[in-house]
């Protein structure tokens, strides 16, 4: 598996990522007249099965607005199988999407970490990132389905 | 006082902008703010916007001590979560000084959570700065939930020079 390949992934629906969200939910949201979400996938050949390849990892990630700075782009989530780490795709990963980002005239790229995750957050400031909730004091809040139908309603 | 909610047009995107300089003021940071009437139009009002925007209207006779009719905005845009789908993001709540406690930061944040329900958004996120206690209470007061307080989630972000050697495939520092 020294060959790797990074792309965008057709609309394939054994991309199961996760067990909440549906499968069917992922591809009318993520191909549909107006996609919510763009992933890139990384793929390897298969041991022993020619033309044959199998995914093991991927990037989604979307397009947010500071209206300070104008568009940036949004790394939602980020992962590469364990048995398939320390082999650069998570960097090659990172490189295209700071390509994507470049090319689409993002000012900069945004993602979330949680802060007990050491070996992440030293992942990600060796290549220039900065925690913008210690150093400027940004929390990030949630309101929930429950208190949204609340607030719709006028309560 | 009537208050009116209504989707931004481009021609208010002067006065937008003049609040999101207000808003930057505010929260101590005006150096940071970038942006221009053209850029937030373009932005706003292409093929596939990359916000979308509400504002607060007052009539005539009840606009501010500078003559303005346009109060408040919201500007928002809609997320993803792998684990609960669709999302709504509320990036900007502002009200002018001048119109605060007549509710109308509530209508333009429950409008916003009405078409977080109406799009089949599972919840609605925003960030707050940790001394702004006005907001915060006001947020809590509607059943938000400070995730950074809570489960540590952090905010990070790469730009400039480190986004530009990433994309060489270099590490930045």
């Amino acid at each position: 598996f020294k060959d790797f390949k990074v792309h965008p992934p057709a609309s394939d629906p054994k991309l199961a990522i996760n067990s909440q969200v549906l499968i069917l939910d992922l591809l009318e949201d993520g191909f549909g007249e107006h996609p919510f979400y763009h992933c890139l996938i990384a793929e390897v050949p298969k041991e022993g099965q020619i033309g044959s390849s199998c995914i093991v990892g991927y990037a989604m990630y979307y397009f947010t607005y500071d209206p300070w700075i104008g568009k940036l782009l949004y790394l939602e989530d980020f992962y590469v199988m364990e048995p398939y780490r320390g082999l650069g795709i998570g960097s090659e990963i990172l490189k295209r999407l700071s390509q994507i980002a470049i090319k689409t005239n993002c000012s900069c790229m945004h993602f979330l970490v949680v802060i007990w995750n050491k070996p992440s957050i030293e992942y990600y400031v060796r290549r220039g990132a900065l925690d913008l909730s210690t150093e400027e004091g940004w929390h990030l809040f949630r309101i929930d389905k429950e208190n949204l139908l609340r607030m719709a309603s006028g309560e | 006082m009537e208050c009116v909610l209504r989707p931004c047009r481009a021609e208010d995107c002067a006065e937008v902008v003049r609040m999101i300089k207000e808003l930057a003021e505010f929260e101590k940071l005006p150096d940071q703010v970038e942006i221009s009437d053209q850029v937030l139009r373009e932005d706003g009002f292409a093929n596939n916007p990359f916000y979308r925007c509400l504002v607060a209207e007052v009539p005539p006779e009840h606009r501010s001590r500078d003559g303005h009719t346009v109060v408040g905005y919201g500007l928002y845009f809609f997320t993803y979560s792998t684990w609960k789908g669709r999302n709504i993001y509320m990036e900007d709540l502002y009200v002018m000084p001048e119109f605060r406690g007549k509710g109308i930061g509530k209508k333009l944040m429950s409008k916003i959570a009405e078409i977080g329900v109406e799009n089949r958004c599972s919840q609605m996120k925003f960030v707050v700065l940790d001394w702004n206690r006005a907001a915060i209470d006001f947020y809590q007061g509607h059943g938000a939930v400070d995730l950074t307080a809570a489960e540590g989630w952090h905010f990070f972000h790469l730009e400039g020079d480190a986004l530009k050697q990433l994309a060489r495939g270099q590490l930045g520092q």
